[in-house]
């Protein structure tokens, strides 16, 4: 019988640590060309941060021809959510309370913008805030003003009010994601030390933009008022009531025993 | 015109192979002449398929899905164009609104060459299947919709697969040129279906009359009467 051979241990090795590519300092890039407004829409879309550097360094774009192209963009979008049910007077009332609703939004948000910005650490006027908090929202509807067409394409294909609801608010949520990414990276780029500060804004922008249709309704369906002021909800609970009315009105179209009611 | 349609047919075996230095070729070009080399493919590839398609409800059935499919095709990324544009540049893909148009077109005439050559073995099913008023006719048009679907959808995912690598190449990073694919190939498929849905039929339930399009063509959703179903089913 052989003796057993002592097992060899291999001494621990060093951790070898990754191989990390150097990071490329952060280069400020400028609008290149002319202020014109398809000039600022290419570099909106494209390069979101040489508009900012532009309006913080140069001076030379100012945020109101930003509002006025969001403003413009977002009349369009309304004006086709607001098709929803043919020529009816949602077709105005839909813009109107969509700008209204997203600017009052955006409003109502700008100081806690700027205060969570300074706790972030980003040394920048009101003013850089404001063109910022502009830009974000150009980008949300020039997005949506692409998104128009899909949207027109289920308005004058579907008589689901709640089917209608739900796809306007998904890609609204979607576009929003798209602008409020534009908005951390800014201010990563900005040498933010906390964009955790932006997240949680971004979250509470958010919960408002949704909230805002709620209060604002009806904006897809018809109604004898042009605002339901007098009755308060939160959006969660105005959808679940949407959906529980909707399905009833499916269980009538199909004559089906409701559920709940027959049994 | 014949040199015109033989280089048209040339260029068939380089696109199934997704040859980059064509690909970059056409992305340099016009988008007439994009549209010269992809829209006769689109036309007779998917013609051909949605011929196949309608064959087994007859020759009238035949020819409307025939005539359908292509113009589902276009109608798709024509209502797709503006946001699959914006996309790309928004997701940093370094792609214009107008290269991302000839990207899609590309892709769809290679969808179109995929189903085109499969269209045969679709006319053969269509053949060898039971008559429209047949008992087994229901059978066969289960049969027949699992099919096409997993050979449309099969198509469409290979078709825009083969344009990632050469998307790779425009994007500025490599995680830029997935999500731009990504976001095309969902878009595409969630207005794609719905464009299919209001054109429908193509195939016909047994029992159905032969219409070029239903008369409730407008009163729901594709993606309502999927949550329908699965009501009915839970």
């Amino acid at each position: 019988m052989q003796p057993e051979e002592p097992q060899y241990q291999y001494p621990p090795q060093p951790e070898s640590e990754p191989v990390r590519e150097p990071q490329k300092p952060y280069e400020k890039s400028y609008i290149e060309g002319d202020n014109s407004f398809s000039n600022i829409i290419n570099h909106l879309l494209k390069k979101p941060l040489s508009v900012i550097h532009t309006m913080d360094d140069k001076e030379d774009v100012r945020w109101m021809p930003i509002l006025a192209m969001t403003v413009f963009a977002l009349t369009l979008f309304g004006f086709i959510v607001g098709s929803f049910q043919g020529a009816t007077e949602q077709m105005w009332l839909a813009p109107m309370k969509i700008v209204g609703g997203v600017l009052f939004s955006s409003l109502i948000c700008l100081p806690s913008l700027y205060i969570f910005c300074c706790i972030g650490g980003l040394d920048k006027k009101f003013s850089t805030i404001l063109g910022i908090q502009s830009c974000t929202m150009a980008i949300t509807s020039l997005l949506l003003i692409g998104f128009s067409p899909v949207i027109w394409l289920f308005s004058s294909s579907s008589d689901s009010m709640s089917f209608f609801g739900f796809l306007c608010i998904s890609i609204w949520l979607l576009c929003l994601f798209m602008g409020l990414k534009f908005l951390t990276k800014t201010g990563k780029a900005f040498g933010m030390s906390h964009t955790r500060h932006l997240y949680l804004w971004a979250a509470i922008f958010t919960l408002v933009t949704l909230q805002m249709p709620t209060t604002l309704r009806p904006i897809i369906g018809q109604s004898d008022k042009i605002l339901e002021l007098d009755e308060k909800k939160f959006f969660i609970q105005h959808w679940a009531d949407e959906l529980d009315e909707q399905h009833v009105r499916n269980r009538a179209k199909t004559g089906r025993p409701q559920r709940g009611v027959d049994q | 015109m014949f040199r015109k349609i033989s280089q048209l047919f040339s260029n068939i075996p380089a696109l199934c192979r997704g040859d980059r230095a064509l690909i970059d070729s056409w992305m340099e070009q016009s988008p007439t002449f994009v549209l010269s080399r992809t829209l006769p493919l689109i036309i007779l590839g998917c013609g051909s398929y949605g011929l196949s398609m309608g064959l087994w409800q007859g020759w009238e059935m035949a020819s409307y899905a025939g005539l359908k499919f292509p113009l589902v095709v276009i109608a798709t990324l024509a209502v797709n164009a503006m946001i699959n544009g914006m996309l790309a540049m928004v997701l940093g893909s370094g792609i214009s609104m107008r290269q991302s148009m000839q990207f899609l077109f590309t892709a769809f005439a290679i969808c179109a060459l995929i189903l085109g050559a499969l269209s045969p073995i679709t006319i053969g099913m269509a053949i060898q299947g039971p008559a429209a008023e047949s008992p087994d006719a229901k059978f066969f048009h289960s049969v027949t919709l699992l099919t096409h679907v997993f050979m449309i959808s099969y198509a469409g995912i290979v078709s825009h697969s083969m344009l990632l690598g050469a998307l790779r190449k425009y994007a500025t990073t490599r995680k830029a040129g997935m999500q731009t694919f990504i976001a095309w190939l969902l878009g595409n498929l969630f207005v794609g279906a719905q464009i299919g849905w209001i054109s429908r039929p193509f195939f016909g339930s047994p029992g159905s009359p032969i219409q070029f399009l239903r008369d409730d063509k407008f009163a729901s959703s594709f993606y309502e009467s999927i949550f329908r179903s699965l009501q009915n089913i839970f």
